[in-house]
């Protein structure tokens, strides 16, 4: 019998992006919701709705003590007895961090999914680049590239990736410095302990955290029977199971409880996480990261999950 | 040899499969599959599911193990492995001579002779050597010496016989067949028991046989039952063994006829006793069925003691004049008869009550014995039958009774001329006592029976006294009349008990007397009762079922002849005559294997001068063969469950989805068995039967005149009417019955119309009017002449009348009285003191009652056991009934007063409620007292 799963070669970037580019224009334009960015002092093109750094006029207030006189508006002050300052509208770029597990064991794809799950990582992780460089945002990738805000982020993380390959398992954050978003795409087979030991101090740092696990359908279905001799790609263990359709329910179980044990704590720390299966469109995880980004129109009532 | 066992292997050149073992080895410990190999990357998920039940990739050692074993005991098997092979020491200066008993006792271990005997004819053909075999049960010995082919063909054709050995004509065949030349080897492969002359080996020695070779098993199978006695607490039965210095106990076991056993006993022998006896405990009436008595566990002719039907119980069958309620038992005649046989007889009794179908059904089983419990009239075709019957040996037992005093005096089938009537001690009217018994006559079967003091006799049945009376009495009232008759008839008998049988003539019935008289009245009817008589004729008896070698009764006869049985000498077992039983189903003799109390004996070996002697058993070779393998099966099915075990077959899952599929099919099957089981028992005629026993129908005979029937339908509708106006009983329509075909028992009260012109009912007919009325029905006879019967015949009587006489003269009938004043039928619903119909003046009669003087004056009205089965009247009821669809009267009264009318219709409802209640209705007078006795 022909084995279900196995390990694919690393996808070109150019083909990548190209793919990338094609499920982005699906997708409408990100406007990544700001609510907790102050920090963040790079304009970007989106009125805030507050005062702050901007080009656009917001309001004239009087002059408080203390403040800065070469912030008066000496053309409005003149018109009566009091001070004014001019206030501008806050026009803010917003940072986020895109990454990418690219560990051997994302590079499987088993005759029951579509693709390699390294592959739809990276072509979501460009999609959203291009959808959010549309949007204005500034993109970057941990240990990779700096933020950019430039119309051809995609292309430029694309380039990136391809000089200087991902590192596996979780993303170095000494890059990240500010409060921004982060966007981690794998498929975090470690134990859900020891993911959130990695994340909790990012979300201590103040980082808002999208998670897409992407998972092959043979990694939930497993669709073995007979007598079976399963390899780790990460670690080349080996593992021989007798019969292995009678593991089938109990594998199912456990897989299912880590995925909901890390969805649960990761919700804990108001981060949110899609789950996503490569034999499905990979436009489905798009736009829910999409949805997510764009402020959660279902957070509230559906508790973060789609 | 090692330890006296010499230990070989029948097939060495398998051994070499041994050298397979290795391989094997290597074989096992590939045993599980190679996988498939799969990437999986969340192995470590995986991985913590897995831990429980991790498959280890090779078996594990102790399992290989058990496989090698299980390899290694197969090969040793085919190997075949055999202790105790044997050794040729044949001489060969002469033939070999074999003397083989085929006796009875060989039976059990036959196979190891004929094995013991089989290797000796190889031992002699391998040494060329001829054979000569002879057979001690056998009728012709051919002793002539042959080649050992031959032999083996008369060996194998040779079985053991259910005979002892008859030794004196098989050595006498061997010494001339060996008179020139001695044979070099002579073997006797003997059972051990010395025939009768005691001189077998000294007579065995003189044949002169260079090496003589005594072949004999232990002979524990040699226990022959040899007698059998009934006595007090049990049967007695003695067994004889060959003497031996151990105790041995065995149980016996008596079979009944069907071969079930029904009792067991223990035998045990003393030390050093050759003889012993033991009881079998077992209940009289159990020891009768005993039809054989055999050792449990031996299988061979001796150990079988066949009884002959001596032992058999009678089978009696039981008449009686009327079948009462079954709840009041104690007033029907065949309860104390009953109990009295019931532990000495196989009682019978009919299903029918019609006597037409009764007897001939009765007497088809072959009773030993009949007893008709106050019958006075037989239908007419019965007596030819009943008289042959008790000419070929039957005993007809009667009763006295109403209906018997009431028969009349010709009647065949009694012992002793009887005067018409009863005769009444100790009434209001007579000056004699109730009688005691006198001794019992010394002539008679109940001699040497005490005098019993406490019967008293209050009514009896009278013989006209004859010149032989006396010597026809077995039992004499104290004033001489007899209690008890008998006549002997062609072989059979008739005995006479001239009261009844319930306890209103006498207290006989209820006394341990009636029991001990009966039983042996019965008793003297037995058909082997021959030789009980002293008759002395030579019997000759036709094989019925012999015994076979191991003590099974066959029913082939072989070459058997039939048995002479001379009185004064007791038959032997011979090879014409083998033991079994002779004669035929009905009354046999048995022929046991051994005469009365025989002995078994040891052959005395000492007479033999010098010889060898061996054992059966020591000369068994055994093969190891079989446990081999069975030790090999074992191991595989533990292998398999190992196997199973290990592969999770075993597992909460896998189990209940089993048990789960196990519920289901068993729900299937309980679901589906039923439809399966439904059975269509149902007759075309049920259903009417149903509607008629809804509802209580009134009934009439149809006379076949259109008038009459149409007057008795329109009258029972009439009277329904007014039953439904005035009662609580709402019958249905009248129904008029065909009383040679319908269903009688489904009606209280049939109507009869008598009518001259009418065709005379035939006499199945009246038979089955005779079974109704005895079954507890009433039939309501109407001659209809009251005004007619003057004048209208010579001697006084109507056509009608007489016509009723001549149906009565076929019916078994009660003596008869005018309804009294103070019957129950008086006062049943409405108080009268006639019956009128159409006219007035005819008596109404009934069934005449008992001991009406002894009733207290006082009493408002007779209790009375049970209805009357009759009631004649000539008042034409039903034409004062008949009413026409609007309710109008269709017939006038004579003389016309519609008082009479509403008095007929009156007599109606007492007639139907005396049906429907009984004596319900007379008790109900009592109580005011009770209620004033239990102080109301």
């Amino acid at each position: 019998m022909a084995s279900i799963g196995h390990i694919v070669e690393r996808t070109p970037s150019g083909e990548v992006l190209s793919r990338a580019q094609q499920r982005a224009m699906l997708v409408p334009d990100c406007l990544v919701e700001a609510r907790r960015i102050a920090n963040t002092v790079i304009s970007g093109w989106h009125g805030r709705r507050k005062r702050g750094i901007g080009e656009n006029f917001w309001q004239f207030r009087p002059y408080s003590e203390g403040e800065s006189l070469s912030r008066i508006d000496w053309r409005r002050s003149a018109r009566d007895d009091h001070t004014y300052v001019r206030d501008r509208e806050w026009e803010a770029a917003h940072t986020i961090w895109l990454w990418a597990d690219l560990s051997p064991s994302m590079m499987y794809k088993s005759t029951l999914g579509a693709v390699s799950k390294e592959s739809r990582a990276l072509v979501l992780m460009l999609a959203l680049a291009e959808i959010l460089a549309r949007s204005g945002e500034r993109i970057g990738c941990p240990g990779v590239m700096e933020p950019v805000s430039a119309r051809n982020a995609a292309e430029r993380l694309a380039t990136a990736i391809m000089l200087s390959p991902l590192s596996e398992g979780l993303p170095e954050t000494s890059m990240i410095r500010n409060a921004s978003d982060l966007v981690l795409i794998g498929d975090f087979l470690d134990p859900a302990d020891k993911v959130m030991d990695r994340l909790a101090p990012l979300a201590r740092r103040g980082f808002r955290g999208h998670m897409v696990e992407i998972a092959d359908p043979a990694e939930e279905v497993f669709p073995y029977a007979g007598r079976t001799e399963f390899t780790d790609p990460e670690t080349g263990e080996k593992l021989t199971a007798g019969r292995a359709e009678i593991l089938q329910e109990d594998y199912q179980r456990a897989y299912l409880a880590r995925r909901d044990s890390l969805g649960s704590s990761l919700r804990h720390l108001g981060w949110t996480f899609i789950p996503h299966r490569t034999d499905r469109p990979a436009s489905e995880a798009l736009v829910a990261v999409h949805m997510y980004l764009s402020g959660m129109p279902g957070r509230a009532t559906h508790g973060g999950l789609l | 040899m090692i330890g006296g066992l010499s230990f070989v292997f029948a097939n060495p050149a398998m051994l070499a499969a041994l050298v397979a073992l290795p391989v094997i080895w290597w074989l096992l410990r590939m045993t599980p599959p190679r996988p498939a190999a799969e990437v999986f990357p969340p192995l470590r998920i995986l991985a913590s599911v897995l831990k429980r039940e991790e498959t280890p990739s090779k078996s594990p050692w102790w399992l290989t193990l058990l496989r090698m074993l299980m390899a290694a005991a197969v090969i040793f098997a085919i190997a075949d492995p055999v202790f105790n092979p044997r050794s040729n020491t044949l001489a060969s200066s002469g033939p070999l001579a074999l003397l083989i008993d085929n006796s009875w006792a060989t039976a059990p271990d036959w196979e190891r002779r004929i094995e013991a005997a089989a290797a000796l004819i190889d031992d002699a053909e391998s040494r060329d050597l001829a054979v000569s075999i002879v057979f001690t049960g056998d009728r012709q010995h051919d002793a002539t010496p042959g080649s050992a082919g031959a032999a083996r063909n008369r060996l194998a054709a040779a079985s053991p016989e259910p005979l002892p050995a008859d030794r004196r004509s098989a050595i006498a065949a061997m010494r001339t067949a060996f008179q020139d030349a001695a044979p070099g080897t002579l073997a006797f492969v003997t059972d051990g028991i010395e025939a009768d002359d005691g001189k077998t080996m000294e007579t065995l020695a003189g044949i002169g046989a260079a090496n003589l070779r005594v072949i004999e098993a232990d002979g524990s199978q040699a226990i022959a039952l040899t007698n059998s006695s009934n006595e007090n607490a049990g049967m007695s039965v003695t067994a004889s063994r060959l003497k031996t210095d151990d105790r041995r106990s065995v149980s016996i076991v008596a079979y009944d006829a069907r071969g079930r056993a029904i009792a067991d006993g223990e035998i045990d022998f003393a030390p050093g006793e050759a003889v012993a006896k033991g009881t079998i405990t077992a209940p009289f009436e159990l020891r009768n069925d005993f039809a054989r008595i055999g050792i449990e566990g031996a299988a061979t002719a001796g150990s079988v003691h066949l009884l002959d039907d001596g032992f058999r119980r009678r089978r009696v069958a039981l008449l009686s004049g009327e079948a009462r309620d079954l709840s009041q038992p104690l007033l029907s005649p065949l309860y104390y008869i009953n109990r009295a046989l019931a532990p000495y007889a196989d009682l019978v009794e009919p299903r029918e009550t019609d006597l037409a179908v009764a007897i001939p059904e009765l007497l088809e089983q072959r009773p030993s014995v009949l007893i008709m419990a106050d019958i006075g009239r037989l239908p007419e075709e019965m007596y030819p039958l009943m008289k042959k019957w008790i000419d070929n040996g039957g005993t007809l037992i009667r009763f006295a009774g109403p209906r018997l005093a009431a028969a009349p005096a010709d009647d065949p089938l009694v012992p002793v001329t009887l005067r018409q009537g009863e005769r009444a001690l100790g009434g209001a009217l007579t000056w004699s006592e109730p009688q005691p018994l006198a001794d019992y006559p010394t002539n008679g079967p109940f001699a040497g029976m005490p005098r019993p003091a406490d019967i008293l006799v209050k009514r009896q049945v009278l013989a006209e006294p004859t010149a032989d009376l006396a010597e026809r009495t077995w039992a004499n009232l104290a004033d001489g009349t007899p209690l008890v008759t008998t006549a002997a008839e062609g072989s059979g008998r008739i005995i006479l008990f001239h009261v009844s049988a319930e306890a209103t003539w006498s207290n006989l019935p209820i006394s341990g007397h009636f029991v001990e008289m009966l039983r042996r009245s019965v008793q003297l009817a037995r058909s082997g009762g021959v030789a009980s008589e002293g008759k002395t004729q030579e019997q000759t008896l036709a094989p019925y079922r012999l015994l076979n070698a191991d003590g099974v009764l066959v029913a082939e006869t072989g070459n058997a002849r039939p048995l002479h049985v001379v009185p004064g000498k007791a038959p032997l077992a011979s090879p014409e005559n083998p033991p079994g039983l002779y004669g035929s189903e009905d009354g046999f003799t048995a022929l046991n294997l051994l005469p009365r109390d025989a002995e078994l004996k040891r052959i005395d070996m000492a007479a033999a001068g010098p010889h060898s002697s061996e054992r059966l058993t020591g000369e068994e070779s055994w093969s190891l063969k079989p446990a081999l393998l069975t030790l090999a099966l074992l191991l595989l099915l533990a292998d398999a469950v190992v196997v199973l075990f290990m592969g999770g077959a075993f597992s909460r899952v896998r189990m209940a989805r089993s048990a789960t599929a196990v519920l289901f099919i068993l729900c299937g099957t309980l679901v589906l068995l039923p439809l399966q089981a439904l059975a269509d028992d149902a007759r075309a005629d049920d259903q009417r039967i149903l509607e008629r026993l809804d509802t209580t129908h009134l009934a009439y005979v149809v006379t076949g005149e259109d008038d009459v029937d149409r007057l008795s339908e329109r009258g029972l509708t009439g009277l329904t009417d007014f039953l439904t106006y005035r009662t609580t009983l709402e019958p249905g329509a009248p129904v008029g019955l065909d009383i040679s075909k319908d269903e009688l028992s489904l009606y209280p009260i049939i109507y009869w119309p008598i009518s001259a012109n009418a065709p005379m009912p035939s006499p199945q007919a009246v038979s089955r009017i005779d079974a109704y009325m005895r079954a507890g029905g009433t039939v309501l006879f109407d001659t209809r002449d009251q005004f007619s019967s003057l004048g209208a015949s010579s001697n006084g009587t109507s056509p009608n009348t007489e016509r009723l006489q001549a149906i009565l003269a076929n019916l078994d009938i009660p003596p008869l009285e005018p309804v009294p004043t103070d019957h129950v039928l008086t006062k049943a619903f409405y108080l009268l003191t006639n019956f009128p119909g159409r006219y007035t003046g005819s008596p109404l009669w009934i069934e005449a009652q008992l001991d009406t003087r002894e009733e207290a004056s006082d009493r408002p009205a007779r209790s009375g056991d049970g209805v009357t089965p009759i009631m004649i009247t000539g008042n034409d009821l039903a034409g004062a009934w008949a009413v026409d669809t609007n309710g109008v009267a269709l017939l006038p009264t004579v003389p016309p007063d519609e008082m009479q009318r509403e008095y007929a219709f009156r007599s109606g409802v007492n007639i139907m409620m005396y049906m429907l209640t009984g004596n319900y209705k007379a008790d109900q007078v009592h109580v005011p007292a009770l209620l004033e006795r239990l102080g109301q």
